[in-house]
């Protein structure tokens, strides 16, 4: 009886198998596509580098190849983490062949800056016009650093859309925990637009994969910073997988719970370069 | 095999460590009383509440189904799987050792069946503790902590990666399926302890080698540097009877699962019952 109980068991193990957990996840985050709704691309990416180096903020050489992936992905407004300053700034929109215009938040106390870019001419659609001309930037006061937001439109007739550049504290949760509610209270309150996106590296890790801890405070705080973009927000990157070394989920954009539609949400991980520990997240919505 | 079952239970019911296994769950509930009490005044109150005013934004994140469930994770991992151990673990050799064990072999009954019932009982005794683990907790989680939804965060606990909630009734049964799931669950580290205890002359070996290799697995299992071998590992796969206090139970996740620990089950049991026929037995 053992012997026949045993070989059922096992073949029912095989016969049922579980349910892929990015086939559950396509089902319930991906949207139907509107072929005739605006597209919106955005690209959020550190382009900082592992703790390992010497300078871990982005490397200036690295830039014309940040701006090749740029231009290749075709994003209409990127959101970058860990430059140096205004100088890296400078030097990516060069590289961008002035395709973009850019803004990088204040620094604070910090030694590194967020920044956001916006493109400029429209290579498609009959409204092509200069959108990066119109493009306003500012500074988002968030715990105790700036996250970075551009405001702009896609097309001449479409909603405005609000990007705010945000990269959390990597060693306090609590801190952490501070910036996401501050960036998402600014989101709420300071735009207008029913179209706005967060996008960044948040440094939170709430996947179940990670069973390490069984309940500490930190991983409290990353709970509730997370569950507080939810409120307002939709993790549009859910589905794409871990965006940095070591397999951690921790770069996020957030976007609008109504209003657009999912097409692609993707970890460019073929694209790593240098010692640059996180890949770039690109995703693409339909309003 | 009826009798034999009857005999085996009498004989739990009237062991030290029968009774001593629920002093001790219920002592943990004390434990994770105040432990939960006291950290929710804390996130409560003065500079955390200027700061965040509520846990989750929720009034009444803190109840007594939060509280059960926190307090059934946490035992599941650590503390019951060690009841489980010493109950299967003492079956056969603590009979070898009081040297009544030949005098139950010489009985018209087969050796198999006598590892069955044995089983039978270790699962019983099993679900005993689980239900009676969980009634407590909820009972003390509403006399002390108040009823209330069960919401549930990523994060924390490892459970769901989105928020969600379980409302108060449907919670309710939800602890009453991980009763079952949990003792499912359990019953591989009961197999091993029982097939241990068939192999060892010693019952404190026995014991002593179960816990060890749960607490390996378990251990490793969670360590980054084994990420690839953890599929292969039991306490990966008992991992399933938590599915059932989700949002949405994903059920063919756990139809796997059941069936993956069920091989385990059966599997273990079936060498036992091998190995424990062709065992001279000299004491």
């Amino acid at each position: 009886m053992l012997g026949t109980l045993f070989a059922l068991s096992l073949v029912c193990a095989f016969v049922v198998k579980p349910a892929s957990k990015y086939e559950l996840k396509r089902e319930s985050n991906s949207d139907v596509r509107s072929e005739n709704a605006n597209r919106l691309r955005l690209l959020t990416w550190n382009i900082g580098n592992g703790d390992l180096e010497s300078e871990t903020r982005a490397h200036t050489e690295d830039l014309p190849a940040v701006a090749k992936v740029i231009l290749d992905n075709d994003a209409d407004a990127v959101a970058l983490q860990e430059l140096t300053g205004n100088e890296q700034l400078k030097l990516l929109l060069q590289y961008l062949e002035n395709r973009y215009s850019g803004y990088v938040c204040s620094s604070a106390d910090g030694d590194r800056v967020e920044a956001v870019l916006v493109k400029k001419n429209s290579e498609r659609g009959e409204y092509a016009y200069r959108r990066g001309a119109g493009a306003i930037f500012s500074d988002v006061p968030a715990g105790d650093r700036f996250a970075a937001a551009a405001t702009f439109r896609v097309q001449k007739d479409s909603p405005e859309v609000v990007l705010v550049s945000a990269h959390a504290d990597a060693f306090s949760a609590s801190r952490r925990r501070q910036f996401a509610t501050d960036a998402t209270n600014w989101a709420r309150s300071h735009t207008k637009s029913e179209l706005t996106f967060i996008a960044g590296d948040f440094n939170f890790e709430v996947s179940t994969r990670n069973k390490n801890n069984l309940f500490t405070d930190h991983a409290k705080h990353d709970s509730e910073s997370y569950a507080y973009l939810l409120k307002y927000f939709r993790d549009l990157g859910l589905d794409a997988g871990e965006t940095s070394i070591n397999d951690r989920r921790i770069d996020y954009v957030f976007g609008p719970m109504a209003n657009v539609s999912l097409r692609r949400a993707e970890v460019l991980r073929s694209v790593a370069i240098g010692r640059m520990d996180h890949w770039p997240l690109l995703v693409e919505v339909a309003f | 095999m009826i009798t034999h079952l009857r005999l085996e239970l009498l004989k739990l019911v009237r062991s030290k460590g029968f009774y001593l296994s629920f002093a001790a769950l219920s002592a943990f509930v004390m434990l994770m009383l105040w432990g939960f009490y006291s950290y929710a005044q804390k996130k409560t109150s003065g500079l955390a509440n200027e700061q965040f005013k509520y846990t989750y934004e929720s009034k009444t994140y803190f109840n007594g189904l939060t509280f059960t469930l926190y307090s059934l994770m946490f035992a599941f991992s650590l503390v019951i799987p060690i009841f489980v151990a010493m109950t299967a673990g003492g079956q056969i050799a603590c009979e070898r050792r009081a040297g009544t064990l030949r005098m139950i072999c010489i009985r018209p009954v087969s050796r198999a069946s006598i590892v069955v019932a044995k089983f039978l009982v270790v699962a019983i005794h099993t679900y005993l503790l689980l239900a009676f683990f969980i009634g407590l907790n909820l009972l003390v989680g509403l006399l002390f902590v108040g009823w209330g939804n069960l919401e549930l965060y990523p994060g924390p606990l490892n459970l769901v990666d989105a928020p969600g909630r379980i409302l108060r009734d449907e919670a309710l049964w939800r602890f009453c399926y991980a009763s079952f799931s949990g003792t499912w669950a359990l019953l591989v580290v009961a197999a091993i302890a029982m097939l241990l205890s068939v192999i060892f002359r010693n019952p404190v070996t026995a014991v002593a080698a179960t816990i060890a290799i749960y607490l390996m697995l378990y251990i490793v299992g969670r360590i980054e540097f084994f990420v690839d071998l953890r599929p292969f590992f039991f306490t990966t796969d008992m991992d399933f009877w938590r599915d059932v206090l989700k949002p949405e139970v994903p059920w063919p996740d756990l139809y796997h699962y059941v069936a993956t620990c069920g091989a385990y089950i059966f599997g273990l049991m079936l060498t036992a019952v091998i190995i424990f026929e062709r065992k001279d037995i000299t004491t």
